[in-house]
């Protein structure tokens, strides 16, 4: 009897447990519920269509205001470009929909009540913007490329380590540009010229005259860095000229210069590098 | 036994009575805060700055004379304040108050702090319990600050509250709702004191609501009167919409900034905001009033006296929420009580402030919307917005306050030069998302911002000071010559009313979004404050 009892008290003892862990199951998961949401590595939507359509809209009116109506961001608020969230590989639509749900602690970006359909829309919709895979028509012979980055490009851009600062940093270049913007870049670099790149040219009250890329400017101060790659700033007051140039610092590459097999092998080089970086 | 102890209590009870006794007499002697003559009073006393733009007018003129042209160079900070708050994209936009050395201070996602003027320590802090789910309020969780009357602050909330509060603790006397903010309300703006009433308004016209204008009895919350800025159907106005009292319902309107007040007229004056959908004009043609108004109330009844809109039927988000300052000038040669406004789309306007007459209309940026105002009182319109260079949506100037100069003339704004691309589309209406209606494209490449002092006889350019970009700072004068402004590459300046000429710059470290200096003398030292980013910095001459 005892043993009996023993026995049974036991297996009572599991049932209640068993009970109790499956009530507290039910009780975790609904506590636990939005975060399992939150993990949800794919989005249900994916294959449809109709999302990645209805997802523009709802960006157009939800979004626009601080991403701008392209996605590509407003710097004056520090509203980042959205078409490039997925091009260096480590964000996935789980994070984007952590993102827009949980807003950026800290930034512009607030939490946004969205029903879960709609943030996955949304998600859809940047994703089919993104600049995710556009390096497919990227083929050229990464070796003779690299041989002609070193000739002409390193002394002021860099690669995963290496090279100059007058120029934007190109490690990732080829998943946030266009085959197409990449080449316009090298072939007219004046005919579009980018924040923090701009070119400047000033002369100092002792007649010195200094080319470089404006980094920041207010009503009173300007920063650049000179064309020997200097950090230099100056009050507007000590100089006696300061001109916006139009004309970028970098030279033009022209087929004669550079025929449009270098330029292949030359993205090629970069495309390489990119995905050295990814792997 | 018994008898001692019912001696006891005798003697406890009259010891009692000497105590609160004399701690009312007590009572009676220390501060017992503002009262309405005083904030009436204005900068009489130039050690206090009792209402958001230091009295009624609106006009943002110190009478203090301290710092001067000759002198502005030896500003030096004396204090800095971190509200350890941030404000998603916008700013610290907060005029602080001051009574008796003590500053009264609201944050970006109401908090609030009292602060010695001296030292900028605190006295004591307050954060509200802010819900998860705000709608305008989780965009633009901004404050402008404090109403202020005997003991009790009164500050609104991103969640759409008026909260009364006692000015020695923080702590909350009481509360009420103005609107619900799951569809789209909030509040920030520096609640008005005057007589008997505190007088607020509302944001949420990017939603479908309907914005107001309230008034509340300062003692217990309860709401004196209400103004809806969208009329009901049937109303007068309402025919300037179409009939239907859904449209209307969700007609937008807000009246997010604070307006001014003329004590003598007893008429409150104040800007009416964007029609929703912002953007897409098609669901409600017509003129749409009140919105994009000047609108002047009876500050008794609340009920409308007079309004003058400046764009009707607006497509291009220019919300009228803009300062209005009162002033009595000259004009034609006659004494003249006039309202002026300088209005985000490009024009400067002055307004007979008794009956609403135009009496001056000209651009005072390079708005391509329109260039004049017809006889009829109305623009002549140019550009609707899809041809680009209007300006954009944040406008020619805005909010950030302007300042008048009466022994000049001078008005004194923060002109933005821009280019935007408006492409309107029908949206949706859904509670507690907004409904801009369309999209725009701002030419970042063609930006750029000014400091400009305007002739108000006639609207004329007397002098500017440029910004490489469009600008948010807010302006101050005082009576020594010297205008104050911030601009949004972060800079403090001081500038010679007269002239123009740069005399004192400060770098503050963030943008000067929204916020206007303000002024004040303590222990003979002149003050002026400034909030950019998460600081508060108070700027006196360098002492030796």
């Amino acid at each position: 009897m005892n043993l009996e009892f023993s026995v049974k008290s036991k297996q009572t003892d599991i049932w209640w447990f068993t009970r109790l862990l499956q009530q507290g199951m039910v009780v975790f998961s609904l506590i636990a519920l939005p975060g399992l949401v939150y993990a949800q590595e794919v989005n249900p939507l994916e294959s449809d269509p109709r999302a990645t359509r209805a997802g523009g809209a709802l960006f157009r009116a939800q979004c626009a205001t601080c991403h701008a109506p392209d996605a590509k961001g407003i710097q004056s608020i520090d509203a980042p470009d959205l078409t490039t969230l997925w091009a260096l590989g480590d964000r996935t639509d789980a994070s984007v929909f952590a993102s827009i749900r949980s807003g950026v602690p800290g930034s512009i970006m607030p939490p946004h009540s969205f029903p879960d359909t709609e943030v996955w829309m949304l998600v859809s919709y940047l994703k089919s913007i993104g600049n995710a895979s556009n390096t497919a028509s990227i083929a050229g012979d990464a070796g003779h490329g690299a041989e002609l980055f070193a000739a002409n490009c390193i002394t002021c851009h860099r690669v995963n380590g290496e090279g100059g600062s007058l120029g934007p940093e190109l490690s990732v270049i080829t998943a946030i540009r266009s085959r197409q913007a990449l080449v316009s870049s090298i072939r007219n670099p004046s005919a579009i010229l980018v924040n923090r790149y701009r070119p400047v040219s000033l002369l100092t009250r002792d007649n010195r005259r200094i080319h470089g890329t404006v980094k920041s400017e207010d009503a009173f101060s300007i920063q650049v860095m000179d064309s020997e790659q200097n950090l230099r700033a100056f009050m507007k007051a000590d100089l006696q000229q300061l001109t916006h140039e139009t004309r970028s610092l970098m030279p033009e590459f022209a087929i004669g210069i550079l025929s449009d097999s270098d330029l292949d092998d030359l993205l090629g080089f970069l495309d390489s590098q990119r995905r050295n970086r990814a792997n | 036994m018994k008898f001692d102890y019912v001696f006891r209590r005798a003697t406890a009870s009259l010891i009692l009575s000497v105590v609160v006794l004399n701690a009312t007499l007590l009572h009676a002697q220390t501060n017992a805060g503002p009262s309405y003559d005083d904030i009436l009073k204005g900068f009489d006393d130039p050690g206090r700055w009792l209402t958001y733009s230091g009295d009624y007018s609106g006009q943002r003129h110190s009478p203090l004379r301290q710092i001067t042209p000759e002198n502005a160079h030896q500003l030096r900070p004396v204090w800095t304040f971190q509200t350890g708050t941030t404000t998603r994209g916008r700013g610290f936009e907060t005029t602080p108050l001051i009574d008796d050395g003590v500053l009264y201070v609201t944050g970006s996602n109401n908090y609030a702090w009292a602060i010695d003027a001296r030292t900028g320590r605190t006295f004591w802090q307050y954060r509200r319990n802010l819900p998860d789910d705000l709608t305008y309020g989780a965009s633009a969780p901004v404050n402008r600050g404090f109403g202020m009357l005997g003991n009790s602050l009164f500050m609104v909330t991103l969640d759409a509250h008026l909260l009364s509060f006692d000015r020695r603790s923080g702590s909350i006397l009481w509360d009420v709702e103005l609107a619900d903010y799951h569809v789209g309300y909030a509040a920030t703006l520096a609640p008005l004191v005057i007589d008997g009433k505190v007088i607020i308004g509302i944001s949420g016209g990017e939603y479908a609501t309907r914005g107001f204008i309230d008034a509340y009895d300062p003692e217990t919350g309860d709401r004196i009167w209400r103004w809806n800025s969208i009329p009901g159907p049937g109303e007068p106005g309402s025919e300037t919409w179409p009939d239907d009292p859904e449209i209307l319902a969700r007609g937008g309107g807000g009246t997010w900034m604070n307006g001014s007040y003329d004590p003598d007229l007893d008429l409150i004056y104040w800007g009416v905001g964007n029609p929703n959908p912002d953007y897409f004009g098609d669901l409600r043609p017509g003129d749409n009033l009140y919105s994009n108004s000047l609108v002047a109330l009876e500050a008794e009844t609340g009920r409308l006296r007079w309004h003058y809109q400046f764009t009707p039927h607006d497509l291009n988000d220019w919300d009228s929420n803009q300062m209005p300052v009162l002033a009595d000038i000259e004009w034609a040669g006659e004494p003249r009580q006039v309202v002026m406004l300088a209005n985000r789309n490009g024009f400067f306007y002055v307004l007979d402030r008794v009956t609403g007459e135009l009496l001056l209309g000209k651009p005072f940026t390079a708005t391509t919307w329109a260039r004049e105002i017809g006889a009829d009182g109305r623009p002549v319109v140019l550009n609707d917005g899809s041809n680009g260079c209007l300006p954009d949506p944040w406008g020619s100037t805005n909010f950030m306050p302007p300042s008048y100069y009466p022994e000049l003339g001078l008005f004194f704004v923060t002109a933005r030069e821009t280019c935007a691309t408006f492409v309107p589309e029908e949206p949706q209406f859904v509670p507690g998302q907004a409904s801009f209606g369309g999209v725009v494209f701002i030419d970042n490449e063609k930006g750029s911002g000014a400091l400009r002092a305007l002739d108000v006889a006639t609207g004329d350019l007397r002098w500017e000071f440029t910004y490489p970009s469009p600008t948010f700072g807010g302006v101050m004068t005082t009576a020594s010559g010297l205008v104050f402004a911030g601009d949004h590459e972060g800079n403090f300046m001081a500038f010679n009313a007269r002239t123009g000429e740069n005399l004192w710059h400060y770098q503050t470290g963030s943008r000067i979004w929204g916020a206007a200096p303000m002024t004040h003398i303590l222990d003979g030292r002149q003050y002026v404050l400034i909030p950019s980013g998460t600081t508060l910095t108070a700027f006196a001459l360098g002492e030796d």
